[in-house]
């Protein structure tokens, strides 16, 4: 503050309304535009700056769309031109502009000059402000739907596994017992013939309760899990994967384990739908402070740049968002018949791979 | 089992691709109880690739499983216009041998399915309604231990 003279002040000022991006207007008393400076010529309408320039005390009307209040996102009611004494430090506003349709600002308005009925009015662009909490807020969004997502089968899995599998079970052994009682042959046919649907029945639930969540990765972790979903997909759909790993079967936090195995699932379900390829590698290789996921196809690739979605294009976006849940990093490399190649890098924090069981939760 | 050895199911599988003038010609067949009523294709002919051999479907699942569960024929004249594209990965004969337009019967033992014949080409519309009447009277009253219609009554 020491140092400037009076006019040195004035000079900085000049500078401010002239160069600033806010932009910056003085009402008289009367609702009348007593100047305004480039950024404010800049977003309204000419139209609307010409009516102002020539003195109309509502021409601020025509580009205001409203300010938000507690009741209503764009309103006029008690507008804040209206009272000449309130001053608002900040409010939403939406305005009209040129070229780029109705953009929120925040605004402020107040009196700086009581004698002459003197308010200044302000405006600052929230375009991007509002563009980073949206996209932050539908980022938390998306993980807390994924977590969601993942207790939810969690559940329903375990349920399927401990309680109506069993269920189905004991029902079987009740009707095996029957066999060694004294039964026409007729009956043993039909007997046998129904055990062996509820056997199918019982192999139908115990695989939905698989494809859900597996067990095995809670019990025995991703090597296991990644083994037994290989053979299902080799089954299933006749694709072969190659898998190589050197975790020996080590354990990891339980939420590392989730993803490293969610986005495994979808890389490789990716493969089989859109990849046109028998085959696929998978490699999951542990060096001390990183697990590494690389998910392998020689097939028709796309382009990253320009990709033509084949799907709902949500399975490369949710496997990224996965991958932020433990830190990781996800990159795709890939061309037009190039094939395609995900890596995912897990940091595993030195304490966490010292850990053994903590994945029961 | 007796009869079952002289049938020969990979000669029988080609004439009839010959006969029916398709580009595939299969036969699943469905495990005994031990090994869970899995599906496998156990005989082919005109395959691109051994990859049929991979696939082990269950009640429900892929285009035998289907026949198998139902008991009834299927007729896809259009491959595309009846699967979804998204979908069509749970169909996976289909993918490994690229088919376009296919018929699956199936064939009975003791009133259950133990068995599906698929016949396919890889150009749509190539099955037409002829070829699956002419697919179903190839089989017609039996094919090997099998026959083609469920009894009903005796």
């Amino acid at each position: 503050m020491n140092g400037i003279s009076q006019s040195g002040m004035s000079h900085l000022l000049e500078q401010l309304y002239e160069n600033s991006t806010e932009a910056i207007f003085f009402f008289s008393l009367e609702g009348s535009v007593l100047s305004m400076n480039k950024a404010a010529e800049q977003i309204l309408d000419p139209q609307v700056t010409q009516l102002m320039q020539s003195g109309s005390t509502d021409a601020i009307c025509m580009a205001c769309k409203g300010f938000t209040s507690d009741e209503e996102e764009q309103t006029c009611i008690s507008c804040y031109m209206s009272d000449p004494n309130r001053n608002i430090p900040s409010f939403q506003v939406f305005l009209e502009t040129v070229g780029r349709g109705i953009v929120p600002y925040t605004g402020s308005i107040q009196m700086i000059d009581a004698e002459q009925g003197i308010r200044v009015f302000m405006l600052r662009d929230l375009t991007e402000q509002f563009k980073t909490s949206e996209s932050l807020h539908q980022k938390t969004l998306v993980k807390r739907v994924i977590k969601a997502q993942e207790d939810e089968r969690k559940r329903i899995s375990r349920e399927l596994h401990d309680s109506v599998a069993q269920e189905m079970l004991s029902s079987l052994v009740d009707l095996r017992v029957l066999k060694y009682m004294n039964v026409e042959d007729e009956v043993l046919k039909k007997v046998r013939q129904t055990e062996g649907s509820l056997m199918r029945l019982l192999d139908d639930i115990r695989h939905l309760s698989v494809q859900l969540r597996p067990a095995t990765l809670d019990d025995l972790g991703l090597e296991a899990a990644f083994r037994t979903h290989f053979k299902w997909t080799e089954k299933n759909y006749g694709l072969l994967v190659h898998f190589k790993s050197n975790t020996h079967s080590q354990r990891f936090e339980g939420e590392i384990e989730t993803v490293v195995y969610r986005v495994c699932q979808e890389a490789v379900f990716n493969a089989l739908k859109y990849a046109d390829v028998e085959e696929v590698d998978v490699e999951l290789l542990l060096s001390p402070d990183e697990l590494t996921l690389t998910v392998r196809d020689s097939g028709v690739g796309f382009d990253s740049n320009a990709p033509t979605y084949k799907g709902t294009g949500l399975g490369l976006f949710g496997m990224k968002e996965r991958a932020e849940l433990v830190d990781a990093t996800l990159t795709v490399q890939t061309g037009i018949g190039n094939g395609t190649t995900i890596i995912l890098t897990v940091p595993l924090k030195k304490e966490e791979t010292d850990i053994e069981n903590n994945h029961r939760g | 089992m007796e009869g079952q050895s002289a049938f020969n199911y990979q000669e029988q599988v080609e004439e009839i691709r010959l006969a029916m003038a398709c580009d595939f010609v299969a036969l699943a067949l469905v495990q005994p109880e031990e090994r869970h009523f899995q599906i496998r294709w156990e005989y082919a002919s005109g395959n691109l690739s051994q990859r049929f051999r991979r696939i082990v479907l269950h009640s429900g699942k892929g285009v035998a499983g289907i026949v198998f569960k139902t008991g009834k024929p299927m007729y896809v004249p259009d491959a595309q216009k009846y699967y979804k594209k998204e979908d069509l990965y749970n169909y996976p004969i289909l993918i490994a041998e690229e088919l376009e337009s296919f018929a699956a019967i199936p064939l009975f033992k003791y009133n259950r399915v133990k068995g599906i014949l698929l016949a396919g080409c890889r150009k749509k519309n190539c099955m037409s309604f002829e070829k699956f009447e002419l697919l179903k009277s190839l089989v017609a009253p039996t094919f090997g231990p099998y026959y083609s219609e469920e009894l009903t009554g005796n």
